[in-house]
């Protein structure tokens, strides 16, 4: 059973803090919500996990990208990585990294669900015909996507697996599993999708080598995210290290 | 009530080209007892590229092997994934039909389309044409064992007229079975006439729904093939030792060393957003904990319900309540991982095989030819 090989300590460098936990859902409006998986070869698998989660063969990354026009933090755009993972038995996603469009979406991806976010350009566009993601930094592109031929999909059809987030939460430094539902979609598609661009060093770790588009869906309606429930000790497996917040279940 | 052992020829890291061979050489040896013991069913499954779980990605020629070496037991060849990228269904046949000629009209096969990202896109596989190309596969297997001439025109494959040889040994044709580990995967096979081959452990009450409704449309089936096939099996892990707390302190581990590792896999919905694919993963997703008395001791903590790990008593019970439900067979995973050692696995299934068969089989049925567990069409 293969288990992360990456250094908890280096990967703490990056882990943002969350002060405290909010309590009722944060709900983001009018979302758009792409989501890319891409294979990578084993370069990427456990040394880039910490060592309380376990990789998956082959290794993916998945992108997400976010539009959104009404929250908590305003409207907004982001982009997040994450390689593909199991946390115990539970198919999971490990963030390596996070980029989002104004200054409150980023202190708020933060301070409240462990993203460890910073700003950055952002441009989703997603029409009946294809979407595009840009992500450019101060020093150009960062990352690129495209992806054309949507193919209607039913709601229920597209997976969406808890986030894991490295993150200085009050009990520590821990894996903090965020979850979110996506409220009556309105439109979900699968689409064929293409990576123009991707700077690994940008988005968490030089050994990530996404090569391989396995697919790509789109999804627009309500995100929800609820108070966050479970952390993770990240140098321990889930068996045995996962820990609950206020006593939730 | 039949019994069975299958394998996934699941290999631990760290690999080496001598442990793969324990792993087959262990296998073929506890093949060998069990059918000397009176078990019915040997099963082996085709799965790719999964590194630990599975690698047993030649079935047929794993149970060639058995076949040369046992005398009565069933050779169960499943699950074929019925995709072509995998298998061409000509291949399937001309395998399975040569497979049948070996072990003296021994053969089974099982029927399935994979569910794993990791196999599926190994090979270039759409996962939305999966269920079609089973489909079309189910229908031709038993045209090309029994007639002259095949032709065909399909989705998954086409052909001029060809004579599809050898023919299997069993007349008209080996009896047909489909893993089941979706819900209403059970209905597609009634619907054809075939055995419901259960792979993902059900918890008693789903199974028992699953159960009568397979019996309820099976009776009004249109078959695929020339037999019907109307039994039930399911999947079960076996470790049996007259103290249950070795039982437990043995079984517990292996089976959830299997689960973990079923959980690892990268199921096809994770990667594909499809309506093909429904679920993540199989292992004991619709098992229950067991809500046993306080003082039952051969309860062994930590399992679901129904799992065949404890002393003999409790694997009697265990059995019956099985049997009462409607399953009319048991496959049991009797090793993963290599968790258990060799002897005390062959010692688990001499016991189970003195102490627990008799109470469902009769001296005759463990001793004797094990026939096909099918009909004539029109003979229902």
């Amino acid at each position: 059973m293969l288990v992360g090989a990456a250094d908890v300590a280096a990967l703490a460098e990056a882990a943002p803090a969350v002060p405290s936990y909010f309590t009722e859902p944060l709900v983001l409006e009018q979302v758009v919500l792409f989501q890319t998986v891409l294979e990578m070869h084993n370069q990427a698998r456990e040394a880039v996990l910490p060592p309380s989660l376990h990789p998956t063969s082959p290794p993916t990354l998945s992108v997400q990208a976010w539009q959104v026009a009404a929250s908590p933090w305003g409207a907004f755009s982001m982009v997040v990585t994450r390689v593909s993972c199991r946390g115990g038995v539970r198919a999971r996603g490990f963030t390596t990294a996070a980029a989002a469009s104004t200054d409150a979406a980023v202190e708020g991806l933060r301070t409240q669900l462990g993203y460890p976010a910073r700003l950055a350009t952002v441009r989703v566009l997603s029409s009946y015909s294809r979407a595009e993601v840009t992500v450019t930094e101060a020093d150009g592109d960062s990352l690129g996507l495209v992806a054309i031929d949507p193919v209607p999909l039913g709601p229920d059809d597209v997976q969406y697996t808890s986030t894991l987030n490295l993150a200085r939460v009050p009990e520590g430094l821990r894996l903090a599993q965020v979850e979110f539902d996506l409220v009556e979609p309105r439109r979900v598609e699968r689409l064929q999708a293409r990576l123009t661009g991707f700077r690994a060093g940008c988005w968490g770790s030089e050994r990530l080598d996404p090569y391989h588009v396995v697919a790509a869906s789109v999804a627009v309606g309500t995100v929800r995210f609820p108070p966050l429930r479970f952390l993770q000790r990240p140098d321990e497996l889930a068996f045995t290290g996962t820990e609950t917040i206020g006593g939730a279940r | 009530m039949k019994f069975g052992i299958f394998f996934e020829l699941s290999t631990p890291r760290p690999f080496s080209r001598a442990a793969e061979r324990a792993v087959y050489h262990n296998a073929l040896e506890q093949c060998r007892l069990a059918d000397e013991l009176g078990f019915h069913h040997v099963w082996a499954v085709e799965h790719h590229f999964l590194e630990e779980y599975s690698h047993c990605s030649s079935p047929e020629v794993f149970l060639s092997a058995v076949a040369a070496q046992t005398r009565r037991i069933r050779v169960g060849h499943g699950a074929v994934v019925c995709v072509p990228e995998m298998n061409h269904p000509v291949r399937v046949a001309e395998r399975a039909a040569a497979l049948d000629i070996i072990s003296d009209g021994r053969l089974e096969l099982g029927t399935a389309r994979s569910s794993t990202w990791t196999e599926l896109g190994g090979f270039g596989v759409d996962p939305d044409d999966t269920k079609k190309t089973w489909d079309e596969f189910v229908r031709v297997l038993p045209q090309m064992w029994t007639t002259d001439e095949f032709e065909w025109q399909g989705k998954a494959f086409s052909m001029p007229s060809r004579n599809v040889l050898p023919k299997p040994l069993q007349d008209p044709h080996p009896p047909l079975w489909v893993t089941v580990t979706s819900p209403g995967t059970e209905l597609d096979a009634a619907d054809r006439g075939l055995g419901c081959l259960g792979v993902s452990a059900a918890g008693y009450e789903e199974q028992e729904r699953r159960t009568r409704e397979y019996h309820h449309r099976i009776a009004c089936c249109d078959p695929v093939g020339a037999v019907v096939n109307d039994q039930v099996h399911t999947m079960n892990f076996l470790y049996c030792h007259e103290d249950y707390r070795q039982a437990r302190d043995v079984g517990v581990p292996m089976v959830n060393a299997f689960n973990v590792a079923n959980a690892h896999l990268y199921w096809t919905r994770e990667a594909y957003p499809t309506r093909a694919y429904q679920g993540l993963g199989n292992a004991g997703a619709a098992m229950k904990p067991k809500r046993a008395p306080a003082d039952d001791p051969s309860v062994a903590k930590g399992l679901p319900e129904g799992v065949g790990v404890g002393d003999p008593e409790h694997l009697i019970r265990t059995i019956k309540r099985w049997e009462s439900i409607g399953v009319t067979g048991i496959n049991f995973l009797v090793n993963a991982m290599e968790m258990v050692p060799q002897q005390q696995v062959l010692d688990s299934l001499r016991l189970f095989a003195r102490e627990v068969m008799p109470t469902f089989c009769s001296r005759e049925d463990l001793s004797g030819p094990v026939s096909a567990p099918t009909l004539a069409v029109g003979a229902r």
